[in-house]
């Protein structure tokens, strides 16, 4: 009997239930949502750095809702006389069963990363969606603000060399104090 | 032959008669047994205060012996009597039924066409014993008595056999004795309650209130409504249910979008963001769906509760307070139509 009683006490319990609703606000600043980009886009990731000096600085270079791509030229411009670049490592974009293969060439502030898909017989000739192409990492000389842009040369290709388009570039900004 | 034959044809004869008489008078005799009598009386058990349970039991078993040894009265047997408790469930006092509308009312439930209704109490070592009898038939008051007596068994039983010739209409003689065993007085009344403190009592239909507050249907069910009591039950337990497993939708949602939102607001890889960000989305509409859904079941289920708590009242037997210690009522009174609200303070 008190089983009984003990179950519609539990029962009866369900109305008394109160809960509130789900209540949110998708402001994450590193939301690629959230950066007043058009995808497909490429930006920097963080898009701003506060760092000192002798401190080793890292930024991803970051695809937005790319379209299937097989490879890139990433054409980055940096403030020479303030930041040198260290190395550079493909991100997960194009790198499937095997790593991409990367060339870079940097001169004068003006760097060019070419990153190349290598399929094989059982993975896609090309990757798509948001993810890491590269990452960059420079190591300050100078104390003061240095921006990173897309140069006009980055481009992207898909497997049948195709260009892929890209509506819009993020920016990014180095402070080092 | 032919001479020889008649006496004993003439004998066939006068005995066929006779069992003819025989099984008229028989039929007539029970005929007039069967008629019913007028004189069929209820005595209701009786309400103890500061006294055991047992020991009311006891003065009320009493009293109905009394009463029927006199034989002007035919006294309806206890079992008979008690099946009233349908009425007034766990409860073994007719205190309640105090005024003429409730004893006559169960009166005629019991089909009796004499109802008395008493309460005994035990106050500074002495009994006191207060009843009414009432006439089913003429709906009225008869005799109202009462009797105290010292706090031992000798003088309770006889003076419940003095009351027993006063509402029969009969003088008391004066060689009036004892011939029952009064150590079962002594032997009961020890086991009257321990604590002399005792809680205010309930009126039913407020009892019944709160019953079916805690529980829906539960003041139904203990005002013998049982219908209407499981029916009320039942529909807060169905509802009851949908809102439990509501809830426990809501709590798995709920817990997704707080674990999948925590970790957007402490996230900083944009690939894990923009995977977090549809996820939430969909948490957040599927907790507060179920939420709705709880809401809307508790919309329903309370004023249901609401119905169910005023229906428990309404069905809860009427104690009439006007007449008792009470201090408030409401009841309906069909001579003038009405129903009427009564408010009294007890001077004692």
């Amino acid at each position: 009997m008190n089983k009984i009683v003990s179950i519609f006490i539990i029962l009866f319990g369900g109305l008394y239930c109160s809960c509130t609703d789900a209540d949110y606000t998708l402001g994450n600043k590193y939301d690629p949502s959230n950066m007043d980009l058009n995808p497909p886009a490429l930006f920097f990731h963080p898009y701003e750095i506060n760092a000192s000096l002798g401190e080793q600085i890292s930024v991803e270079l970051y695809g937005y809702k790319l379209n299937p791509a097989a490879a890139a030229q990433l054409d980055i411009r940096y403030d020479w006389g303030s930041l040198k670049v260290d190395s550079v490592v493909a991100g997960p974009f194009f790198t499937g069963n095997n790593d991409a293969v990367e060339i870079i060439v940097d001169e004068q502030g003006v760097l060019d990363i070419f990153l190349y898909y290598l399929p094989d017989m059982e993975s896609n000739e090309s990757d798509e969606g948001t993810w890491s192409l590269a990452t960059i990492y420079f190591s300050p000389l100078s104390t003061g603000e240095s921006e990173l842009l897309y140069g006009q040369n980055t481009q992207f290709r898909d497997a049948q060399n195709d260009t892929v388009r890209i509506n819009d570039y993020g920016t990014g900004l180095i402070n080092v104090e | 032959m032919n001479y020889q034959e008649k006496p004993y044809s003439t004998i066939l004869i006068f005995l066929l008669i006779l069992l003819l008489v025989q099984v008229g008078e028989s039929t007539g005799i029970t005929k007039a047994i069967s008629y019913k009598s007028d004189n069929q009386l209820a005595v209701l058990p009786f309400e103890g205060r500061n006294i055991s349970d047992p020991l009311t039991s006891f003065v009320t078993e009493e009293f109905r012996n009394a009463v029927r040894s006199l034989k002007i009265y035919q006294v309806q047997d206890n079992d008979i009597t008690e099946r009233l408790e349908i009425y007034t469930p766990k409860s073994k006092t007719y205190w309640n039924c105090w005024s003429v509308g409730c004893a006559i009312d169960r009166g005629r439930k019991l089909g009796v066409n004499y109802v008395i209704v008493g309460n005994v109490e035990e106050k500074e070592d002495a009994y006191f014993i207060n009843g009414r009898l009432f006439s089913v038939d003429l709906e009225t008051l008869v005799n109202e008595f009462s009797l105290s007596s010292f706090s031992d068994a000798d003088s309770l039983l006889l003076e419940l056999k003095k009351l027993a010739y006063q509402v029969s209409g009969l003088p008391v003689p004066d060689t009036l004795g004892l011939d029952s065993d009064t150590t079962r007085v002594d032997d009961l009344s020890l086991n009257k309650n321990k604590s002399r403190f005792t809680l205010p009592k309930i009126p039913s239909k407020i009892k019944a209130l709160i019953m079916s507050t805690a529980l829906p249907g539960t003041g139904q069910l203990w005002s013998k409504k049982r219908y209407s009591g499981y029916g009320f039950m039942s529909t807060e337990a169905t509802l009851g249910l949908a809102a439990l497993i509501s809830y426990y939708q809501y709590d798995q949602k709920w817990g997704n979008f707080q674990e999948n939102y925590d970790a957007y607001l402490k996230g900083t890889d944009p690939h894990t963001l923009l995977e977090y960000r549809p996820q939430i989305v969909q948490y957040a509409k599927e907790s507060n769906q179920y939420n709705s859904y709880m809401k809307q079941i508790r919309s329903v289920a309370i004023p249901i509760w609401i119905i169910n708590m005023v229906h428990a009242y309404i069905v809860a037997p009427n104690d009439d307070f006007f007449d008792g210690e009470f201090f408030f009522d409401i009841e309906y009174d069909p001579n003038v139509n009405q129903v009427k609200t009564g408010f009294s303070i007890p001077l004692e």
